[in-house]
């Protein structure tokens, strides 16, 4: 006999396997023109091929009795909705959705499905609305309720999986010590979620990817899957950087540029678009160089919770101080 | 099902088609990092806890006022931090109360229901109730129809008439009518939020805002001036002493201690939230002509209106005129009652709509507050807390209203204000009985003064519920909040200077 945690498993397995060769991008919209921005860029990143769904997420918190005095927050909700008035989580994923699908388009080439699931401590529960093309490609509006918005997003990649997290950024510029010790909701997914995630800051379509290597077999296998990535937009654009800490290491980093560089050509028929060869310190000359793309991309540091505090990484340090947009590739 | 809930195993066999094994070993090492990181207020009070217990007594401080003392510190960090459940707080305490204080768990579940409690419970069964009458269109086109299409008049109306009502029936009830109303304002001057954003600022302000500075004006206004009421009753009412009746205070008494504190606060909201947030639309006809079509719809008054108005007007002479010899708990209780015979409200929606364990909550915060005023807890503190005050002056007459009134707002703007007199209530009583003060007035400016949670969305129910349209953001709060603060600290001293003597405090 089969529980129901085994069976909850085989159909969450098989729900994967047929979404294994889909291009899954989660974008969580929260209302922000930079949730917005992400959808444009998710959009842009193959949104109209078929084998491509954009999930977009709104996650809205569980209410808390307490601070709305022992009134269930539910009760102005049903108000609102008594009204006709849209809640904010469906106004704000209608708007994304806009930006996807004109209206037409939406009435007469796709299929909708709406589908309602029960969470435990809230009434309303999470609610899905899928529209399906004919071509195969799907868009999703998720309205979900978990305890924080962060818990949201990293809940749903269990339901994904997906190739691609994107959400708004933490403002440019956090120390340390409160990146790590009190982290924003975009920080605590770069840090948790099992996949990439682009964590969107002042963003700028069309200027290409900053992707950086040290040599590693890790920094290879994302130089191969950042090629892979930028394949799917209309004007694949990707340029390498490899910073030494010191001017001996200078030659050993221009060998590990020409070695990657040669290797998108040999393994993917990839031409690089720009190569830099940089001396100092890492995270400040990526930020620099970084600042004249869309996005900066780098291999997660894999560092923990006391390694970010004591050491960093140039992974976080990156995303921290960076002025624009940054990819954790995983 | 939770991602930290996840065994690595499973987490393994779930991403495990996408990501390496040691990728996947990492992440779940991570998440268990995280769930104790995301627990550490848990941990960290806990920690407080065990290290003030070990303290040493003294002949002014007992082992029991300690525990009592170790347990509100406790119950402190954990409401303000909410690493867990909040009503999980409430059970702590009552197994602190039998397991660390050594009481009878009977005595203990008895302290947990008092007038005040049945208060909290009834007037939450009469919001669900009276919210879900629908008057509130009836509301919003009385106002307009005042005030005119103005935006500065209507918003003037909003508070005016969200305050009246609020100060009554508790700001959760009439911001949770009022929040479609000024919404419904918004949408129909512009579909864009961008355009309007300033105008919804004003707006949603005038309702959470209004019923805000109302709360004070009455018992009923909020679950605070129950929670005081109750005190003022616990610790200073003695039925064998004439001279103590008037630590009894009734309605009427509250009404004409607080509410014209109120009525002078009114306008002043107006004008600081024109000047904060300065309208892109100075004229709402648009708006007000698509409002009145929607009234028209709904025709006149139906009989259940009638008799929903009916009942409320009952349960408001009832608190008036009968709350000092029958409780406003049963007065609310009634109301409630009344709802539900005439089938105006369904037992379900009550039951969803109120949450009930705010209500243990606040049961156990005054079951722990009478608590410390047995032990000599709150008198401990109370006397360390006047040598604190003593160096500034602040230890007597205005200079202690000032102290009292800054703590009161600093701690009401990290939690429910209900918790915080609950909180801070037996210690500030204590304080006015060591420095000679009247205990009356320290009360009331605290019961006041935790009405002034302006600058976080979580500081009152009508904040967190204005909030939940998505038009405001955090900072809206404290660009406005703040000025409210000082605007609301300087009408009350000034009516505590000025006023209060006058009514022979």
């Amino acid at each position: 006999m089969r529980t129901e945690e085994e069976k909850y498993r085989e159909k969450l397995e098989a729900l994967q396997n047929k979404r294994r060769n889909r291009f899954r991008i989660l974008v969580c919209i929260d209302g922000s023109d930079e949730g917005y921005l992400g959808l444009k860029y998710a959009a842009r990143m193959g949104g109209q091929r078929p084998d491509c769904d954009i999930i977009l997420l709104y996650v809205r918190p569980i209410d808390q009795g307490l601070h709305s005095g022992g009134l269930q927050v539910r009760i102005a909700r049903e108000n609102m909705l008594s009204w006709g008035l849209e809640l904010p989580g469906i106004r704000r994923l209608k708007t994304g959705l806009e930006l996807l699908v004109g209206d037409e388009e939406l009435k007469k080439e796709w299929e909708v499905e709406t589908t309602n699931t029960i969470v435990d401590g809230d009434p309303l529960g999470d609610n899905k609305i899928e529209y399906r093309h004919s071509s195969g490609r799907t868009v999703v509006l998720k309205l979900k309720v978990a305890p924080d918005a962060a818990s949201g997003i990293l809940d749903q990649y269990e339901l994904g999986p997906y190739n691609l997290i994107i959400t708004g950024s933490a403002k440019q510029g956090r120390g340390r010590l409160r990146a790590t010790l009190t982290p924003s909701v975009s920080e605590k997914v770069a840090y948790h979620a099992p996949c990439s995630v682009l964590l969107v800051r002042n963003l700028v379509p069309g200027k290409g990817h900053l992707v950086c290597i040290d040599g590693s077999d890790f920094s290879t296998q994302i130089v191969l899957q950042e090629a892979e990535l930028a394949a799917r937009f209309p004007d694949p654009k990707v340029s390498a950087i490899c910073v030494s800490p010191d001017a001996e290491g200078m030659s050993k980093a221009e060998k590990i540029v020409v070695e990657a560089s040669h290797m998108l050509k040999r393994e993917l028929n990839f031409e690089l678009k720009e190569t830099y060869v940089e001396v100092g310190d890492p995270v400040e000359k990526i930020i620099e160089v970084g600042k004249n793309y869309s996005a900066i991309v780098l291999g997660d540091s894999g560092k923990g919770t006391m390694n970010r505090i004591l050491g960093g990484g140039v992974s976080t340090d990156v995303l921290r101080l960076a002025y624009n947009s940054v990819m954790i590739m995983r | 099902m939770g991602l930290n809930s996840l065994s690595p195993k499973l987490l393994s066999q779930r991403i495990g088609v996408y990501g390496s094994v040691q990728q996947v070993a990492r992440v779940s090492k991570t998440l268990k990092i995280y769930y104790f990181w995301e627990k550490r207020w848990f941990f960290i009070a806990m920690a407080v806890g065990f290290g003030l217990l070990q303290l040493p007594l003294s002949d002014d401080l007992s082992r029991e006022a300690l525990i009592v003392l170790t347990m509100s510190v406790v119950a402190t960090i954990l409401f303000i931090t909410e690493p867990i459940p909040l009503p999980t707080v409430a059970l702590m305490i009552i197994i602190g109360q039998v397991l660390l204080l050594g009481l009878d768990s009977t005595n203990v579940a008895k302290s947990l229901m008092t007038d005040s409690v049945l208060f909290i419970m009834g007037s939450l069964m009469l919001a669900v109730a009276v919210v879900k009458q629908k008057l509130d269109k009836r509301i919003a086109w009385l106002i307009v129809r005042v005030t005119g299409t103005k935006t500065s008049n209507i918003c003037f109306g909003i508070s005016a008439v969200s305050g009246f009502l609020a100060s009554f029936i508790g700001e959760h009830t009439v911001a949770a009518m009022m929040l479609p109303v000024g919404i419904t304002l918004i949408t129909l001057t512009s579909d864009d939020p961008k355009k309007v954003r300033n105008l919804a600022a004003v707006l949603l302000f005038s309702i959470s805002y209004g019923c805000s500075v109302a709360g004070i004006g009455t018992p009923s206004g909020g679950a605070r001036n129950a929670i005081m009421i109750g005190y003022w009753k616990e610790f200073f009412y003695n039925p064998t002493d004439p001279e103590t009746l008037k630590y009894l205070i009734d309605y009427v008494d509250w009404m004409i201690f607080a509410y014209p504190m109120f009525l002078i606060q009114i306008p002043v909201v107006t004008i600081i939230l024109l000047a904060t947030f300065k309208p892109e639309y100075r004229n709402l006809s648009r708006a007000i002509v698509k409002l009145r079509a929607e009234v028209d719809m709904q025709g006149s008054l139906k009989p259940g209106d009638w008799v929903a108005i009916l009942i409320f007007v009952l349960v408001l002479t009832g608190w008036i005129t009968s709350s000092g010899t029958i409780g406003m708990g049963t007065v609310a209780i009634f109301g409630a009652v009344g709802f539900l015979v005439a089938g105006l409200v369904k037992w379900e929606d009550i039951n969803s709509g109120v949450n009930w364990g705010v209500i243990l909550l606040y049961a156990a915060a005054i079951s722990l507050g009478v608590q410390m005023k047995d032990t000599g807890a709150a008198q401990w503190v109370a006397e360390h807390f006047l040598n604190l005050l003593s160096p500034f002056g602040a230890d007597e007459g205005l200079g202690l209203w000032a102290a009292v009134s800054t703590l009161t707002t600093f701690v009401t703007n990290t939690m429910s204000n209900g918790a915080a007199v609950a909180v801070l209530g037996p210690i500030v009583l204590n304080l006015a009985t060591v420095a000679n003060e009247s205990p009356i007035v320290i009360g009331y400016i605290t019961a006041i003064s935790s009405a002034f949670a302006y600058l976080t969305v979580v500081g009152t129910p009508a904040c967190t519920i204005v909030y939940a349209s998505g038009y405001l953001k955090t900072t809206d709060f404290l660009k406005v909040g703040w000025k409210m603060c000082i605007m609301s600290i300087i009408v009350m001293m000034l009516g505590a200077y000025f006023y209060w003597p006058l009514l022979g405090t």
